[in-house]
């Protein structure tokens, strides 16, 4: 029987219930570790599991945390990839005192081989806490927790025997994410790994050195439905979209309707619905009443189609996106902090996406990064820098073309700041002349 | 101005700051008026590589100050 | 522990040194039926709860596996999933965007073996190492932060309140009967590092108090301008005080500006935030990310504080069920929360779910604010009054 130092009745209650518990998943590492079969030579302290237990036990005794940031530590050269973590209790825990995290860029699409896996795995044991997160909120495989000393011997042999690089953090690129795409989906528009890998590669110095006002996120879906959250949280997404018709097969329409296929992809199975009513669940609930249904034939007036997918949700094996297919490009999504959450705004509406994406790098990324680079403010996001200095200056540091696409509703006020090159004849007038036909 | 002179130049103006040895990027970009952003950047960080300067990471945003000085090493146990 | 060298050399850390290389590469880690047919898969359907086959062009066939995981996962529960990996799926496997594993198979008998051996597995109190579920219209993984495991700022803990509700919402989780999905997400402070601004229910940790000021120490540990220029609000401005007879250059805080973010503590260990009183839950709802019927939308606040109560968080989970099935007794097929909240407006949401309204729901965080306000005599009036 392993022993655990600490009690910990509180989190103990967390290993009951039917969700998996983290709880006796760290227990079992802390077990791992001290009877230790393999005969681990471990590099950061055997007990930190067992201690970091007894962290958490005092803060759910209380209620308040026990870590503080620490922003030196790194590996040298990178401004990104390591967050600093001190306990403030590192008498009583002295396995966590340190507890640095290492970010490693994750596989696009989060896939894995098991000998690839095994690396990792044997790396972090031995030279880390053994305790990960899989995934990181942006995407990251994270390694929780390891000493000062073992950050440059990890990033030493992931470099040398992984072929594998750290992720982004403070003022840097951060690592980019992406749906799983074409690898799964029948519903992307394009190849998001593809796309995520190329520009995780073009753009590795910002990734790793600071080169920005604040973060800067790029994330990658491949349809409008957005798995990866792209248009809520990053600062460019690429979402997948096309632009020609929706392709129908009318027979498996008919076989929806008729109740052969299951409807939503067995979605909603777990209720009785009632049987699918064709004109209620989709002609029905069509954004812009697009669609209609003769009882024999489904029709689609793809030029009023605002492509929601809810209509190829609902009957996938009767209705695909379109062959025609490239990205829509939003520019700002970010988290609340400061100034409120924004969504992205939809600066391109298509674009195609096409190797090696010069277009879209040379006229899109680049001119945007060199104007917030320039203008953005300390900590500034770029969605804070396009609403200070408005839509209209995106527009001219990207020559894009104002298309009504950009924009919900005009805007209700007229206070136009028209420039002077506007204006035939300029801003530069004669009083004299004026007065000629004006008395004073 | 050369590359020399430039970083001589930063070196010189964090050593004069008073109370504060971490900055923004954009207060380099300051240092340097007539370079453009891309240019500061990239010889910070190479400056960095060189074991002059240091980033410092919130965890959010960078700082980057002259190598060992503030007073975060210490208070942090890293000295 | 003797120290065991990688390699590297402290000396000269430029020598031998690998740098921007980037991840490995994703085909490396593709199945080959994914190898084969990329981009030509012609439909998916979800055959039982957790489990979806995915049918290509070519007639190749995918059946996936999808279980919970914890987002904190230990190497040896990763190695237990690399040795299910190799037992059933050739050593592939794949995580999804919310923390979910996928185990893929391409056959349907493998995929039920695949089943009876994952549900089988249990942890020592009886939880499910794999339960398996989150597919249609369900409530799948809780997305989170890092919360007391790791982080400096949390205002709760972000691991035990997923556990917590996920265990009350677990019948959600392994069945398809709500009207629509249903996503969850936790941050464990107002910064949002998990970004769960969208999403059809948010927990959100928030303190409550001002930061505390250590004068005595400050100067020694913090570099004062940097303090100063981390608080958003400008609320920290520097101050000298009186300690121990001697004039000691610190901080004042002026207190109602703090918006409660702990960034002062991230660049001071001097002021530290965190208070058993203070800090708390906040429940966010009727957010989403798709574009599927309408736009995006973000939650609104519909419960400005719930006591942090551990290790079970009851009153939290409680009133997330009570959303929950509120919503899923009175929406339409195809509604999100977002969706049924504003057909039947909002002053019929809280009464539905039984949440009281209090004067902290209305905005009043600068320019946004206006627009959230009632600019119509087009309401309903709350049976309670």
């Amino acid at each position: 029987m392993v022993e655990f130092k600490h009690k910990t009745p509180l989190i103990d209650q967390l290993e009951t219930g039917p969700w998996t518990s983290f709880v006796s998943d760290i227990k079992r590492e802390h077990e791992s570790r001290m009877e230790n079969p393999k005969g681990i030579d471990y590099q950061f302290n055997q007990e930190c599991c067992d201690d970091l237990l007894g962290v958490l036990e005092l803060s759910y005794d209380h209620g308040r945390t026990h870590w503080k940031h620490g922003g030196i530590v790194g590996v040298f050269g990178y401004g990104g990839g390591v967050i600093g973590r001190y306990c403030d209790q590192p008498e009583m825990f002295p396995g966590v005192a340190h507890f640095h995290t290492m970010r490693v860029n994750q596989p696009m699409g989060h896939y894995y081989k098991t000998d690839y896996l095994e690396q990792l795995m044997d790396l972090w044991e031995r030279r880390g806490s053994g305790l990960t997160n899989m995934h990181g909120a942006t995407g990251d495989i994270i390694f929780l927790g390891t000493s000062t000393p073992q950050l440059e011997e990890v990033f030493y042999e992931l470099t040398h025997n992984i072929n594998q690089d750290l992720g982004g953090s403070g003022s840097n690129l951060r690592t980019p994410s992406d749906c799983m795409g074409q690898s799964m989906c029948e519903y992307a528009c394009y190849d998001t790994q593809e796309f995520c890998y190329n520009m995780t590669m073009e753009y590795q110095d910002e990734l790793h050195r600071p080169a920005f006002p604040y973060k800067f996120k790029f994330k990658f879906d491949g349809c409008p439905n957005c798995c990866v959250a792209a248009i809520a949280r990053s600062d460019l997404s690429f979402i997948g979209t096309w632009r020609d018709d929706i392709r129908i097969d009318q027979k498996a329409v008919k076989a929806y309707v008729g109740g052969e296929l299951k409807p939503n992809a067995g979605a909603h199975a777990g209720r009785d619905w009632g049987a699918f009513d064709i004109q209620k669940e989709v002609i029905g609930l069509c954004p812009t009443e697009c669609m209609s249904w003769d009882g024999s034939k489904l029709e689609i007036n793809t030029p009023e189609c605002t492509r929601c997918m809810h209509c190829i949700n609902v009957m996938p094996r009767a209705l695909r996106v379109g062959l025609d297919t490239g990205c829509s490009v939003l520019a700002g999504a970010k988290a609340p902090i400061l100034d409120g959450a924004q969504m992205g705004t939809l600066i391109v509406p298509f674009i195609k996406v096409e190797e090696p994406y010069d277009e879209i790098k040379e006229k899109v990324v680049e001119p945007i990064w060199d104007w917030w680079m320039e203008e953005g403010k300390n900590r500034e996001r770029l969605g804070e820098l396009i609403k200070r200095q408005g839509m209209q200056k995106l527009l001219e540091v990207t020559n894009f073309k104002a298309v009504p696409q950009m924009i919900k509703e005009p805007r209700s006020n007229p206070y136009v700041f028209w420039k002077e090159d506007e204006v035939p004849g300029g801003w530069k007038r004669d009083i004299n002349e004026f007065r000629k036909h004006h008395q004073r | 101005m050369d590359e020399e002179a430039t970083k001589t130049l930063i070196v010189e103006t964090l050593k004069k700051k008073k109370g504060k040895s971490k900055f923004y990027l954009k207060d380099f970009y300051k240092m340097v008026p007539d370079e453009k952003p891309r240019a500061v950047k990239n010889l910070v960080n190479q400056m960095v590589q060189e074991e002059t300067l240091e980033y410092w990471s919130s965890g959010s945003t960078t700082l980057i100050g002259l190598k060992g000085v503030g007073k975060q090493a210490a208070a942090d146990g890293e000295d | 522990m003797a120290f065991i060298s990688s390699g590297y050399n402290p000396a000269k850390p430029m020598e031998d040194r690998i740098t921007d290389i980037g991840p490995r590469h994703y085909a490396e880690f593709y199945p080959p039926v994914i190898k084969k047919n990329k981009g030509k898969w012609l439909y998916h359907e979800i055959i039982e709860p957790g489990i979806v086959v995915h049918v290509a062009e070519s007639g190749d066939e995918l059946f996936a596996v999808r279980v919970g995981g914890c987002r904190l996962m230990s190497v040896s529960h990763i190695r237990e999933i690399m040795e299910i990996a190799d037992k059933y799926c050739d050593g592939y496997v794949r995580w999804t965007t919310r923390n979910n594993v996928e185990f893929m198979t391409d056959s349907k008998d493998k995929c039920m073996a695949l089943k009876a051996d994952l549900l089988g597995r249990k942890q020592p109190g009886g939880c499910y190492k794999f339960p398996i579920g989150g597919t249609g219209a369900s409530i799948t993984n809780i997305v989170h932060t890092q919360g007391w495991i790791h982080c400096h700022t949390p205002a709760t803990d972000a691991s035990g309140t997923v556990k917590a509700t996920m265990d009350v919402m677990f019948d959600q989780w392994e069945s398809m009967k709500l009207p629509a999905k249903l996503r969850i997400s936790m941050a464990c402070c107002l910064n949002m590092c998990g970004a769960v601004h969208c999403s059809d229910i948010a927990i959100l940790g928030y303190h409550r108090k001002p930061p505390l000021v250590d004068h005595e120490y400050l100067d020694k540990m913090c570099e004062i301008p940097l303090a100063i220029a981390a608080c958003p609000t400008a609320a920290i401005k520097p101050t000298k005080v009186e300690f121990g007879g001697k004039q000691l250059k610190s901080v004042s805080v002026k207190e109602e500006r703090c918006m409660f973010c702990g960034n002062c503590y991230t660049m001071c260990p001097s002021m530290p935030l965190a208070d058993t009183e203070g800090d708390g839950i906040v429940l966010m709802a009727g957010g989403k990310i798709s574009n599927r019927i309408d736009a995006p939308k973000f939650s609104k606040v519909v419960v400005a504080f719930i006591p942090n109560e551990m290790p079970r968080w009851q009153t939290m989970t409680a009133t997330i069920k009570r959303m929950v099935d509120a919503y899923s007794a009175d929406a339409r097929k195809y509604e999100r929360l977002g969706h049924w909240a504003e057909r039947i407006g909002w002053e019929r949401f809280f009464e539905k779910c039984e949440l009281e309204f209090t004067h902290h729901l209305i905005d009043d965080f600068r320019d946004p604010a206006y627009y959230t306000w009632r600019q119509t005599t087009n309401f309903k009036f709350s049976k309670t009054g």
